[in-house]
């Protein structure tokens, strides 16, 4: 059964990418979406077995290598932690298959787009089954590999390219650190086996070693190594620039990949590596500053922006932050929690907002927005039931797990957590401002579109519609089903060990944190609304003469930061001018010169010689063999004799 | 010891078959005319196939017959049935050709037949006697199928060049021969490496000389440069199954046989010939890869890319070792299948108004010919050397007996040389799939051809994933040439 | 004056470098190249015999007799493709054997 959640997405891209042609769109969408949906409800029956239940497996696929001292082989590691990524990853994804189905129908490449989708689940499930570090790498970079060719899937849009070369690189950076860090587990525990290396870290606590010429803590090392990793690939603070630039992708792929799954696996692997982060505070305090950080720069940033799906995609970041900073506060049942009610509702927001796209003709703009609410009421009851749960209304999801990890901060007692706790409030009311924002402009007030295009409004096909209401459902009841198993009283036989703990379980205390702490995130939220509300349907004016006021500060933020500037100044612009100097100078002049172009003349020319001494007269290769002779002979009385 | 006064024949059954079968096949020729060449071909791929069964089921250790003359060990099996079976190759490829061409005569397979028993005598021999015999029967057989094509000038062309040539090589070999008995006194190969094997035995010039000469007589049925001018006319001139033939049963023979030689009465004179076997392998493979760059006719090309393959087989010699002699085999058995593999695709380059030969005319081929051009390409990236393509291993063992026994620069110089080749054989693959396509090519291949070729393109590819019958047979056969 | 080895060697070894000669330096007739052959190889046929005297051991002039057999053989076959190669050309000038080259 597990093989088949892994390997069917596997054959769906297999025969939707290279029949393609051969089965045609319709039948390419139906491949693909029908062995997706079989996958998902397979993965609700694993989690049902395997979280709810009390199976669990470690099935051998095939050993991979065996080379000496390292071995690794294929295997499908199905604990809690894997069954709920299963249950995510497969129903957003045939969710998404299907909305894809609608949203790309004008597309001239669709088996291309659906065999992509595919196989961007299949190297994700191989990602969260992976057994070891290098079947973890495996998925990694599959997904890197899927995402970079998604968010290029329209290659022919200049932006789109650059997007996707800048997605892939900034992982680059990221990938850089995780595979220093699998090096580095690698060295110190001659194995890359999650069991060996997990059953084995609480040996090497305290000890040193040798890193970039300075004695460092082994655990911190390889956990700040492999964290850098995840920050790539989750869009942590300081690699967080791709995330809002791959939003040129269709909208699914935003979905399931920028905001669902993909940029969780960061979270995953802190997870999954729970006992080894454990093990080192240092790294865990890293953890936090990022993630906290992260949620609150994200936030701020998303206040600022106009394009829709970039609000989302600030979001997610910011989201990505409350998971990281939950992971590092030893909250990591609340951050897998968030996790997983993040991917309802965030992948609602996406494909409510692709539908919003798909009914203006494409418009992204949502200063061009405004007053559609009547015109497509149903995607708007479906953003307004994302917008809820993403801003933590009670009896929503994002009420349960976000303010879980806010308390756990508070709870944690440290002085990361209380930074933590502060930001992640604060966060809290932006979210909920910047979300309602998007609501009031995108639904509200007067049209702000052409004339045309609001003639044109209309609401998506059903096939768009029912994965939103699907989503929707789990935006509403996610949160409240299964707070007792992920972070609440079922905790112990929920998780059974896949999740580590070194100390308290903090999450235990983060039920008893004072009422004031519980309610602080719901007030943060109700006072973000009022501000949006004020600011965009009571007097629509100020948001503009605000602007202009603090100029400075609105600039900034909708500039992101300046983080995009910053690194173009410092690294972008450097390297570009290094690269041509090297490629005029060094490899055009020098290289290309002596080397390739030089060799291949010099070859030719040869060639042209040796096919002029190939004369065609029998006494000239008669005289050849005589000098061979007389050559080897003369040889043997010099050198032998 | 006195030699029985009757033989023991049991080891040269094979060869006893081939020689009988040859006789009672012409004598079938003669009598029917050439209304039975086509009987005459199966039944020679019969007799081919039953010899070569009969080699299989010779005992494994090292029987001598015939005076001493002629032996049998694990070395020649694993040889002749190679030559065995690219000679029946040879046969099978060429039917349908001949017949096309209408110069289906009955001589032609016992052309072939009678080269193949030369050969298999030259792959036995342990005396310069029968090294002679053996050499000379399959020489002759060679020099007139390369003018088989008697009403063609470049076929008649070839057969003089080649037959001019080889006379000249042989002339060498035996002045060589002579002296080699004149100053040791023996012929036989045992006799020698006892002979040179003796506590501080140096050799005296007269000796030099007629391993030189030896050498150079060698070198030439090998084509390795510069002895190799005869290769690229002849191949061009010769009809294409017989260019075919040529490539790789004589080549395998004769690396066979040089290798026997060197290993077995010279062994003990191995840094000498080792020098000469360097300098051959470098020029051949350095040649092979260069010049063939500017040829426009593929066979040409063929040519100068054996010349090239020979050089890389050489390599395996001159490392002098177990490991090199299993490399060189293994290289032949590779070899032996990419190159059967695309002088098949060859022979299909065939168009309404006859042959053609040109690279050109291949150009688009993956549009007109898909299975072809993708069978062609999977030969031309293996030719090259190109991973996980059974090429790539042929050369890789070779490189690293050559590096085991000390020759980094041979083994360095080999790898670029191969970097080099790879430029024409790729070029080859560019035409087929990037260019406009030229005039389509006439009716598929035959079904045996298919068969054939089909079965060389899966072993080329899938020789990475169970490599281990021929690793393993080619280990037990150098075993038994190097003690 | 004693006629030992060495003579007969020495008069092997010009005629085989005659013979080796004749087939380089020859621009005219190809028949002259098939002489040249034989040539060659009687140099190895008195190399072999006087060696066989010489050493008192038979297995040179065995030697020998194989070579003479083999070179009628040879001999026979050269003639009989150069009689085709006139058919086709209408001429037997070394320096018209050279339609193929490069």
């Amino acid at each position: 059964m597990y093989q088949a959640i892994v390997f069917l997405p596997l054959i769906g891209a297999i025969i939707a990418g290279f029949f393609g042609r051969w089965i045609g769109d319709r039948g390419a969408q139906l491949v693909t979406c029908s062995l997706l949906v079989v996958s998902a409800l397979l993965s609700i029956i694993a989690f049902f077995d395997v979280a709810l239940g009390h199976g669990g497996a470690r099935i051998e696929l095939f050993t991979w290598f065996d080379s000496g001292d390292f071995a690794a082989s294929w295997a499908l590691r199905i604990d809690t932690l894997t069954a709920v990524m299963l249950v995510v990853v497969t129903g957003v994804s045939s969710l998404v298959h299907i909305y894809s189905v609608g949203y790309m129908s004008h597309d001239t490449s669709i088996p291309r787009f659906m065999s992509y989708l595919s196989l961007f689940t299949f190297a994700m499930l191989m990602l969260v089954t992976a057994d070891n570090f290098v079947q973890l790498f495996f998925g990694w970079e599959g997904v890197g590999l899927a995402s970079y060719l998604l968010i290029g899937f329209w290659y022919k849009k200049p932006s789109a390219n650059a997007a996707a070369i800048k997605a892939f690189l900034v992982n680059r950076v990221g990938d850089f650190g995780f595979a220093l860090g699998i090096f580095a587990v690698f060295v110190v525990f001659g194995s890359l086996s999650f069991d060996t290396v997990f059953a084995n870290a609480p040996e090497f606590v305290g000890r040193n070693f040798l890193f970039l010429g300075q004695q460092v803590d082994i655990l911190t090392t390889i956990c700040i190594l492999l964290f850098i990793g995840a920050m790539g690939k989750s869009a942590q603070l300081g690699l967080h620039t791709w995330l809002p630039d791959a939003m040129e992708g269709p909208t699914p792929v935003s979905a399931l990949i920028h905001a669902a799954t993909m940029v969780t696996a960061g979270v995953f692997m802190v997870c999954r590596c729970s006992p080894l982060f454990e093990l080192s505070p240092t790294a865990l305090t890293f953890v936090t500053f990022i993630g906290a950080t992260t949620a609150f720069f994200a936030a701020t940033v998303g206040v600022a922006q106009n394009d829709i799906k970039r609000v989302i995609a600030y979001s997610t970041c910011s989201q990505l932050g409350y998971m990281f900073f939950a992971a590092g506060v030893s909250a990591y049942g609340a951050a897998i929690f968030h996790l997983f009610t993040h991917a309802f509702f965030k992948a609602l927001l996406f494909l409510g907002a692709g539908s919003v796209i798909h009914a203006m003709s494409d418009e992204q703009d949502m200063r061009n927005m405004g007053g559609i609410r009547k015109m497509i009421p149903f995607t708007y009851v479906m953003m307004l039931v994302g917008t809820l749960a993403l801003t933590g209304v009670p009896f929503f999801a994002g009420f349960y797990s976000k303010d879980m990890i806010i308390e756990s901060a508070f709870a944690a007692h440290t002085d990361i957590g209380e930074y933590a706790f502060v930001l992640g409030v604060a966060a809290a009311f932006l979210t909920a401002f910047y979300s309602w924002r998007l609501i009031f402009m995108t639904f509200h007030g007067k049209p702000r579109a052409s004339e045309a295009v609001i003639h044109h409004v209309h609401e998506s096909p059903a096939v768009m519609t029912v994965p939103l209401a699907i989503l929707a459902a789990g935006a509403v009841g996610a949160g409240y089903l299964f707070y007792d198993y992920f972070v609440g009283h079922h905790y112990e036989e929920f998780w059974r060990g896949s999740l580590y703990l070194a100390g308290e379980n903090v999450l235990e205390a983060a039920h008893h944190v004072p009422l004031w702490v519980k309610l602080l995130p719901l007030v943060m939220s109700v006072s973000g609304f009022a501000l949006a509300w004020a600011l965009y349907i009571k007097a629509p004016d100020i948001p503009g003469r605000l602007a202009k006021m603090h100029e400075p500060i609105y600039k900034f933020l909708l500039n992101k930061w300046y983080f995009d500037e910053i690194y173009d100044f410092l690294l972008v612009r450097p390297a570009k001018y290094l690269g041509l100097v090297l490629w005029k100078k060094g490899d055009g002049e020098t290289i290309d010169g002596f080397g390739p172009d030089g060799v291949s003349a010099v070859v030719l020319d040869l060639s042209r010689r040796a096919r002029k001494l190939q004369s065609g007269y029998l006494y000239h290769y008669a005289f050849a063999m005589l000098i061979g002779v007389a050559a080897i002979a003369t040889w043997f009385m010099v050198m032998g004799g | 010891m006195t030699p029985a006064l009757i033989p023991s024949l049991g080891p040269a059954v094979p060869e006893i078959l081939l020689a009988v079968a040859a006789m009672a096949l012409l004598m079938v020729g003669v009598f029917r005319g050439n209304g039975a060449s086509n009987l005459v071909g199966w039944l020679s791929v019969a007799a081919l196939g039953v010899a070569a069964v009969l080699t299989l089921g010779l005992p494994g250790e090292r029987v001598l017959t015939f005076s001493n003359m002629f032996v049998v060990d694990g070395f020649a099996r694993f040889v002749k049935v190679m030559v065995l079976m690219s000679s029946a190759l040879a046969i099978i490829m060429s039917m349908n050709w001949l017949d096309r061409e209408n110069i289906n005569r009955f001589e032609y397979p016992l052309l072939v037949l009678l080269a193949a028993l030369g050969m298999a005598m030259m792959v036995s021999a342990n005396d310069l006697i029968s090294l002679y015999v053996g050499l000379e029967l399959q020489s002759l057989s060679l020099y007139v199928l390369a003018a088989i094509r008697r009403d063609s000038a470049v076929s008649t062309e070839a057969g003089i060049k080649y037959f001019v040539l080889g006379a000249l090589a042989s002339g060498m070999l035996l002045y060589g021969s002579s002296l080699i008995y004149g100053f040791t006194g023996t012929t036989n190969f045992d006799a020698l490496a006892t002979l040179f094997g003796r506590e501080g035995y140096s050799a005296s010039i007269g000796l030099i000389f007629g391993i030189v000469f030896l050498a150079a007589g060698l070198a030439f049925k090998v084509s390795a440069v510069p002895f190799h001018m005869w290769t690229p006319d002849v191949y061009e001139g010769a009809p294409t199954p017989v260019t075919a033939f040529f490539a790789v049963a004589p080549k395998i023979a004769a690396l066979a046989l040089f290798s026997r030689i060197v290993l077995g009465p010279f062994a003990e004179m191995i840094d000498q010939w080792r020098q000469i076997i360097v300098f051959l392998a470098i020029a051949s493979m350095v040649l092979g890869a260069v010049a063939a760059i500017v040829q426009t006719n593929i066979k040409r090309l063929m040519a100068y890319s054996s010349i090239g393959h020979v050089g890389y087989a050489l390599v395996g010699l001159a490392a002098g070792t177990e490991e090199g002699v299993r490399g060189l085999l293994i290289y032949l058995a590779i070899y032996l299948a990419m190159n059967v593999g695309a002088f098949i695709c060859i022979l299909a380059m065939r168009r309404k108004d006859g042959m053609t030969e040109e690279i050109r005319d291949l150009a688009g081929l993956a549009q007109t010919r898909p299975g072809m051009a993708a069978a062609l390409a999977i030969f031309m990236f293996s030719l090259a050397g190109i991973p996980p393509l059974a090429g790539f291993f042929g050369k890789f063992y070779v490189f690293v007996a050559a590096v085991n026994a000390g020759l980094v620069g041979l083994a360095v110089i080999g790898v670029i040389a191969s970097v080099i080749g790879a430029y024409y054989y790729l070029r080859i693959v560019k035409i087929m799939y990037f260019d406009e396509p030229a005039a389509e090519f006439e009716a598929p291949m035959s079904r045996e051809l298919g068969i054939v070729v089909t079965a060389a393109a899966v072993f080329t590819v899938l020789f990475v994933l169970y490599p281990s019958p021929i690793l393993d047979s080619a280990a037990v056969a150098a075993a038994a040439l190097v003690p | 004056m004693e006629i030992g080895l060495a003579h007969y060697l020495t008069v092997a070894a010009i005629l085989f470098t005659l013979g080796v000669f004749g087939i380089f330096l020859n621009r005219k007739n190809v028949i002259v190249i098939l002489m040249s052959v034989e040539l060659m190889l009687l140099a190895v046929n008195i190399n072999l015999v006087a060696f066989s005297s010489y050493l008192g051991d038979l297995v040179g002039q065995v030697f020998a007799m194989f070579i003479l057999t083999v070179a009628a053989g040879e001999a026979a076959i050269g003639l009989a493709i150069l009689v085709v190669f006139f058919r086709n050309r209408g001429t037997i000038h070394v320096e018209d054997i050279n339609a193929m080259k490069g």
